[in-house]
């Protein structure tokens, strides 16, 4: 059995060859599964490993890295009115033999919500959408097309269920995923991404300069979203990219290296992504010190520029000081990701949430035929 | 259906893509209160797994902008055993909680930014008020547990009567219906709070307990007004006399002279739109029908706060030793007396004083009977039969105390004159639809005892035994007496568990309805009343009280969010719980509309 007195050398050994953020609070247990958010944000900006080239006017090259947006709260500028969020739950609930072909069967829960905050504060459910999928590999080492299209009759004309196929290929899985269980997770976030995108669309006529949307995660959910008016914000994002810092001496950072140093209420420059369609920085809301460690209470924000053309730094500041003032109030207690967790998007989630079948009642549910007893 | 299987027809489809609940743009209404038909629902009923909807309670959650308060009364639809038909359950809001989905302080606290006070929350708290309801009734007698979401009213004039009970009171008997105060709700909507006669007065209970700190409780105030409710109410006015002991300097002496109109027009207005409220005129006592009664005092005036010439009519009354011999007893009755010997020489005593022939034939006075034979000789206490001397000089000590020294100048030690009336004889001849003041406020304790006790005891005998007139005619008595008394704890005091003159009061209330006795009787603090007393009074009216006192056994008859509200009641505020009300509800009621000394 390991012994802890042997633990201090191993520390010892870190520190003396590395530079260590130590977790402010002492060591602090791991996720028990994969953060989801990051993998997200990790898939979605794949290709964005290497960011040379800031993505805001006027060029902040040879300026401070970290720019102070004290915040400014609603009273004084209300200026996230929309708040959307999409959320997901799926089951492994059999595995089907057809012929000599085995394939797992999923189903999936699937739900988007729009929160509108009025003037005063309050929030409201303004729009959401819940599926209920079957996701299903189809043709290949899948399901017969006879018996698939025997399932897509019980589709519903509201969509409210759905027979999917998960052997289609989408940003969350590639063709070459042979693991079909989580082909059937990255098909239904795909849909639940879709359904986003309609929830996104609904509030067209409702943006405006005074009047922005808050997207939970990232702007590419299988394309770009287009739209003006938007941000998106990820409370946990992919810690792989490396930054070269433009200046007299380019300066190499990674993401770790670059929050590290950023103080309260203040945010990076924005870089260019995916040929300069997004533009993103990192937002902080909570001094380090009340805080487990460093990367806390960070938000990664992405902004789309469907132009391509760099963001103006006022509109970066106002949208960041509009995110500090978002702070309060926190989910503390109720969610582990509180500190970097908008309440407006929480409530989303909750509406969302609140719309699914509990586990117990959907898993309830599933009743499989039992066999004909043999007559003789 | 197998364990762990879900049944699929109670379960709801889920939702599909909503069309925004408000049109983009515009946001919801500040106010969002709902019109449903002519009658605003302020919120719906809300049952959980840890607080369900129960037969005698349920909870509704406030819409915004709604304002509510404790002891307004809600209606809520309810089920009906025929399909399309709906029934009513009323209640009593209780309480008011606010929640939020905040788990602990501490989410707060780190919300604004860890205690910063001038941090300004962008998004407020979910949350939303709970009220707390006490069914009161059902319109159909159905007490099923409300459903969740049913939608919530305030109560209207009409659902009020009926949440009490007493719709079908005041429709088929108004007769019966004694006003007893304006209820009246946060929404505006106010009803007249009555009470059923037949539980006032009998024959299904009786008696009235008030009880609430002094000055704030206006307990002779409502007791006024409560008699005067009963009497202008009643079909038979003249069939209920009312005997009333002033207590507190000339507070009820000028019951049958008209009251001062307030100088402040808006308030001498809502004296009278008060008095309209109830139903009832604000008029004095009849002068024509009501009497006063003065004690005697030391010199020529009364002992009274107020002097002869400023009540013409008042009588005075004095007791001499032939009118209290019977009554010795109250007289002592707070002296201490472990082996009863004091009871055996009083016995010893009114058994002599009745006889003509024997040892106290010459005794006809209190002068004789403390000075002379057969108690005193040469000065000396002599033995009184097998008592000895030195009991027998207990005795004569507390009578001259009672008497002669310590006495207010009640006591006449000779004999009467004429104008010195004998409450006893007055009050046998008690009428109906008469009043009967009796002024003791200046009177010291066992003299107040005394007087309450011969009150109680004549009283009681007219309506057991009947009286006759000096010519020995039998004089028809009212069929009811009512009796005010104040401060009851002196005459009947928790912890005592025997005295003559708790014997008395104990005698009224428990068996007083079938006589037709009635006792209003009111203290401070109930809790310092012998609990059989109180607890024979089915209508209790609780004014203000301390959390010492509501935290006593005496309340737990109320349901505990109502009893700390006690402790918050203003003057003229009042708790009133009645035997057919399932909960108790607040009233307000109008001034006096008598003189009052001191009013301006």
């Amino acid at each position: 059995m390991f012994e802890l007195r042997k633990l201090p050398s191993i520390l010892r050994v870190l520190h003396d060859n590395l530079k260590i953020l130590p977790a402010t609070g002492g060591a602090v247990e791991d996720l028990q599964r994969p953060d989801v958010d990051e993998i997200e944000d990790g898939l979605a900006n794949k290709e964005l490993t290497e960011i040379s080239a800031f993505a805001e006017d006027p060029d902040p090259t040879g300026q401070p890295l970290y720019i102070s947006t004290p915040p400014i709260h609603r009273i004084r500028d209300h200026l996230f009115r929309f708040f959307i969020d999409g959320s997901l739950r799926t089951y492994y609930i059999a595995t089907a033999i057809e012929r000599d072909r085995t394939f797992p069967v999923e189903l999936a829960q699937i739900g988007s919500a729009c929160i509108h905050r009025l003037q005063d504060g309050r929030l409201t459910a303004m729009s959401h959408s819940n599926r209920v999928l079957l996701l299903v590999p189809k043709g290949g080492e899948g399901m017969s097309e006879d018996v698939f299209d025997e399932l897509t009759k019980l589709n519903t004309p509201d969509e409210s269920f759905q027979v999917i196929n998960t052997l289609a290929k989408t940003m969350h899985t590639s063709a070459t995923e042979i693991d079909l269980r989580t082909r059937a997770g990255g098909i239904a976030r795909n849909r639940m991404h879709r359904l986003e995108v309609n929830i996104i669309n609904s509030t067209d006529g409702v943006r405006g300069e005074d009047s922005w949307v808050i997207l939970d995660g990232a702007v590419k959910l299988d394309d770009f979203i287009q739209v003006d008016h938007l941000i998106g914000v990820a409370k946990s994002f992919d810690k792989k990219p490396q930054f070269h810092i433009p200046g007299s001496k380019t300066r190499n950072v990674d993401v770790t290296g670059l929050i590290a140093g950023l103080p309260y209420a203040h945010r990076t420059r924005a870089f260019q992504a995916h040929g300069g369609k997004v533009a993103f920085w990192y937002v902080r809301l909570w001094e380090q010190v009340h805080l487990d460690y460093p990367l806390m209470g960070v938000l990664k924000i992405e902004l789309p520029c469907p132009t391509a053309q760099p963001a103006p730094v006022d509109l970066i500041n106002r949208l960041s000081s509009a995110l500090v003032a978002e702070r309060s109030v926190t989910p503390y207690g109720q969610d582990k990701r509180w500190h970097c967790h908008l309440y407006p998007i929480y409530c989303a989630e909750l509406t969302i949430k609140s719309r699914f079948y509990a586990h117990d009642v959907l898993l309830g549910a599933i009743r499989w035929p039992r066999p004909a007893l043999a007559t003789t | 259906m197998a364990r762990g299987e879900t049944n699929l027809d109670a379960v709801k489809p889920a939702e599909s893509l909503q069309t925004p609940a408000t049109a983009p743009g515009q946001a919801r209404s500040q106010s969002s209160l709902h019109q449903l038909g002519n009658r605003q629902v302020v919120g719906r009923c809300s049952a959980t797994d840890r607080n369900p909807s129960t037969s005698e309670k349920f909870q509704f959650w406030l819409a915004p902008d709604v304002i509510a308060n404790p002891f307004d009364i809600v209606e809520v639809e309810q089920v009906h055993p025929e399909a399309g038909k709906s029934s009513v359950t009323y209640g009593l809001i209780t309480s008011i909680d606010h929640i939020t989905d905040a788990p602990s302080h501490l989410s707060n606290f780190i919300s604004n930014n860890f205690g910063e006070v001038e941090e300004v929350p962008n998004t407020p708290r979910m949350g939303t008020s709970i009220a707390h309801v006490n069914v009161l009734s059902n319109s159909d007698e159905i007490y099923m547990p409300v459903p969740n979401e049913r939608p919530v009213r305030f109560a209207t004039e009409e659902g009020i009567q009926k949440a009490l009970g007493m719709d079908a009171l005041i429709k088929d008997q108004p007769n019966r219906a004694i006003p007893a105060g304006i209820i009246k709700l946060t929404s505006g909507q106010s009803a007249v709070a009555y009470l059923d006669r037949h539980y006032v007065l009998g024959p299904e209970s009786a008696h009235v307990n008030i009880s609430g700190i002094s000055g704030l409780a206006t307990k002779t105030s409502y007791a006024m007004f409560l008699i005067q409710s009963i009497l202008h109410k009643a079909p038979d006015p003249d069939e209920i006399a009312v005997v009333i002991l002033n207590v507190k300097a000339d507070d009820l002496l000028y019951l049958d002279q008209p009251r001062t109109p307030l100088k402040n027009k808006e308030k001498e207005a809502a004296f009278q739109e008060t008095w309209e409220a109830v139903g009832l005129k604000p008029v004095h006592f009849d002068p024509k029908k009501t009497h006063f009664f003065l004690p005697k005092g030391p010199g020529q005036e009364p002992n009274a706060h107020v002097k002869a010439g400023e009540i013409p009519k008042a009588m005075i009354y004095a007791y001499d030793l032939p009118h209290t011999a019977d009554k010795l007893e109250l007289l002592f009755a707070t002296v201490p007396d472990t082996y009863s010997t004091l009871e055996s020489i009083i016995g010893e005593v009114q058994k002599g004083l009745g006889d003509t022939k024997g040892k106290f034939k010459n005794v006809s006075s209190f002068d004789q009977l403390l000075t002379g034979e057969p108690l005193v000789k040469d000065g000396t206490a002599q033995p009184l039969g097998e008592i000895k001397v030195s009991s027998v000089g207990v005795f004569l000590r507390h009578m001259r105390r009672l008497i002669v020294t310590r006495s207010s100048g009640l006591f006449v030690r000779g004999a009467l004159s004429i104008r010195q009336k004998v409450l006893s004889e007055e009050l046998r001849k008690i009428k109906g639809g008469h009043t009967y003041v009796v002024d003791i406020a200046k009177l010291h304790d066992e003299e107040q005892t005394l007087v309450f006790g011969d009150i109680i005891r004549t009283l009681y005998k007219v309506k057991a035994e009947g009286s006759e007139d000096e010519q020995g005619n039998l004089l028809e008595g009212p069929e009811k007496i009512l009796v005010f008394v104040d401060e009851l704890n002196k005459y009947a005091p928790s912890g005592r568990q025997s005295s003559p003159i708790i014997d008395q009061v104990l005698e009224i209330a428990e068996r007083g309805r079938s006589l037709g006795v009635i006792l209003i009787s009111a203290q401070q603090f109930m809790s310092a009343v012998h609990s059989r007393v109180t607890g024979n009074s089915a209508t209790k009216v609780l004014g203000r009280a301390g959390s010492a006192e509501i935290s006593t056994s005496d309340y737990r008859f109320l349901p505990d969010e109502l009893k700390s509200s006690l402790t918050r009641l203003a003057k003229g505020e009042l708790l009133l719980s009645h035997a057919i009300y399932r909960q108790p509800i607040k009233i307000a009621f109008p001034l006096p509309a008598y003189k009052q000394p001191g009013v301006k």
